[in-house]
């Protein structure tokens, strides 16, 4: 049904300009836009592995450190991590608020993580039987991408606008693992090579596949 | 590929669906129409002959609301009588003054640079296809569109700039400057012309624009 060209040519879709491609392996360059649409998939894995792992330790001094400073005229001073910050908000009753960084700065990554992660282990193990399936995770992991973003712009804009004699907000060093996690983790998604999607697990058997 | 230019004119005769990769034949439509996929009701492509007008219109008017939206404060505070603004500029000038200098970076490009040359692609674009003049510059143009889009979150720096406000709420008394309404406004163009339209209906208008 889908990829197969009527004249039983594989086909792809250039991630760049989306025309329709036929796939000769290897790499190959779009006829529309002339970009480069893959390279050799197995080294493609490799840097999406790295650029994942990379997100993933930002991700632990991301949660560890704070991301936002008060400081005080009397020489107080208070830091709040991620978690920090959505337990007060919780607790003043912003509950919308709450729950939206809750999921924009901790689900969204983890989710991000975990699909990407279930990505590139079905490449290689044959977790996952449904293809369209893993597009459509794929797909996904693209849209929420740069959502994580929300708490860092928030501290920013705090940072910017709060900065009385009186009292200042500061950024935190939490929000620099922050920024690098979310850079990483986009440059990690974008690298992945949704041709490994149909290419591996290489079928053992010529069994017949239903949603290829 | 020369020797595989016999497909390029069949290829365009398809497309390939977004979220679930699956192959469709193109049809003709009805102005104002689209087709979606049959398997998953995304929007594949639609006709809209007026579409490079409106796009030009439109692309200009964001381009002023961007600049107004940089010149002005955003939002301003008032804590017992000490007022504090900000806008884009100052978040950044605040942020490598405190020394987050990626944090800084990253708010730079993401909300300032990238959506600046997005905008200013868009234009050059939409002017030059106008002109049925330079049709390889229009195809490096697009490229770099493709590339810039994932990276342009003006619209999650706006959304951030609410949660900040409610962080804020009861402390101090918030003004809403005339830059952020002009911000609002550039958001809405900004997601109707890089994310409700997909970059694949650009290709075909350019092609059908030198190619006939």
């Amino acid at each position: 049904m889908a990829e197969k060209h009527p004249e039983k040519l594989t086909v792809i879709r250039c991630p760049i300009c989306e025309a329709v491609n036929v796939d000769y392996g290897g790499s190959i360059r779009c006829h529309r836009c002339d970009s480069r649409i893959y390279r050799e998939p197995r080294y493609g894995l490799g840097r999406t592995w790295a650029l994942l792992i990379t997100a993933m330790i930002f991700y632990l001094p991301a949660n560890l450190y704070p991301v936002l400073q008060v400081k005080n005229i009397f020489g107080g001073h208070t830091s709040n991590t991620i978690i920090g910050g959505i337990i007060l908000l919780w607790d003043q009753g912003s509950y919308p608020v709450a729950l939206i960084i809750l999921v924009a700065s901790v689900f969204v990554p983890v989710l991000k993580f975990v699909l990407l992660l279930y990505l590139l282990i079905s490449v290689r193990y044959p977790v996952s039987e449904s293809k369209a399936l893993r597009h459509k995770l794929y797909y996904l992991t693209e849209i929420i991408g740069p959502w994580s973003m929300v708490d860092v712009f928030v501290v920013s804009i705090l940072t910017g606008l709060v900065k009385f004699d009186r009292f200042k907000v500061l950024a935190g060093s939490g929000a620099t693992a922050f920024v690098l996690m979310v850079f990483f983790t986009m440059l990690a998604a974008l690298s992945f090579d949704p041709r490994l999607i149909r290419e591996y697990p290489r079928k053992r058997s010529p069994k017949k596949e239903k949603d290829v | 590929m020369a020797q595989h230019a016999q497909y390029e004119e069949e290829l365009e005769r398809y497309v390939i669906c977004p979220r679930c990769n699956t192959l469709h034949q193109k049809i003709p439509l009805p102005p104002g129409k689209r087709a979606v996929c049959k398997y998953c009701g995304t929007i594949l492509y639609r006709y809209d002959p007026r579409y490079l007008d409106r796009a030009l219109s439109l692309a200009i008017t964001g381009l002023i609301l961007f600049v107004v939206a940089n010149l002005f404060p955003l939002i301003q505070i008032d804590l017992l009588g000490n007022e504090q603004h900000m806008n884009i500029l100052e978040v950044i000038s605040q942020l490598l003054e405190s020394g987050y200098y990626i944090v800084a970076i990253g708010v730079m490009f993401m909300v300032l640079i990238i959506p600046a040359m997005v905008i200013a692609d868009y234009i050059a674009l939409i002017v030059l296809m106008r002109l049925r003049k330079g049709e390889a510059l229009t195809r490096d143009l697009l490229v770099l569109l493709s590339h810039l889009i994932p990276w342009s979150m003006v619209d999650i720096f706006a959304v951030s700039i609410l949660v900040a406000l409610v962080k804020l709420t009861g402390e101090v008394r918030i003004h809403f400057g005339v830059s952020f309404w002009a911000l609002l406004l550039y958001v809405g163009i900004d997601l109707y012309l890089t994310k409700a339209r997909r970059i694949g209906t650009l290709w075909e208008l350019r092609n059908r624009i030198y190619h006939g």
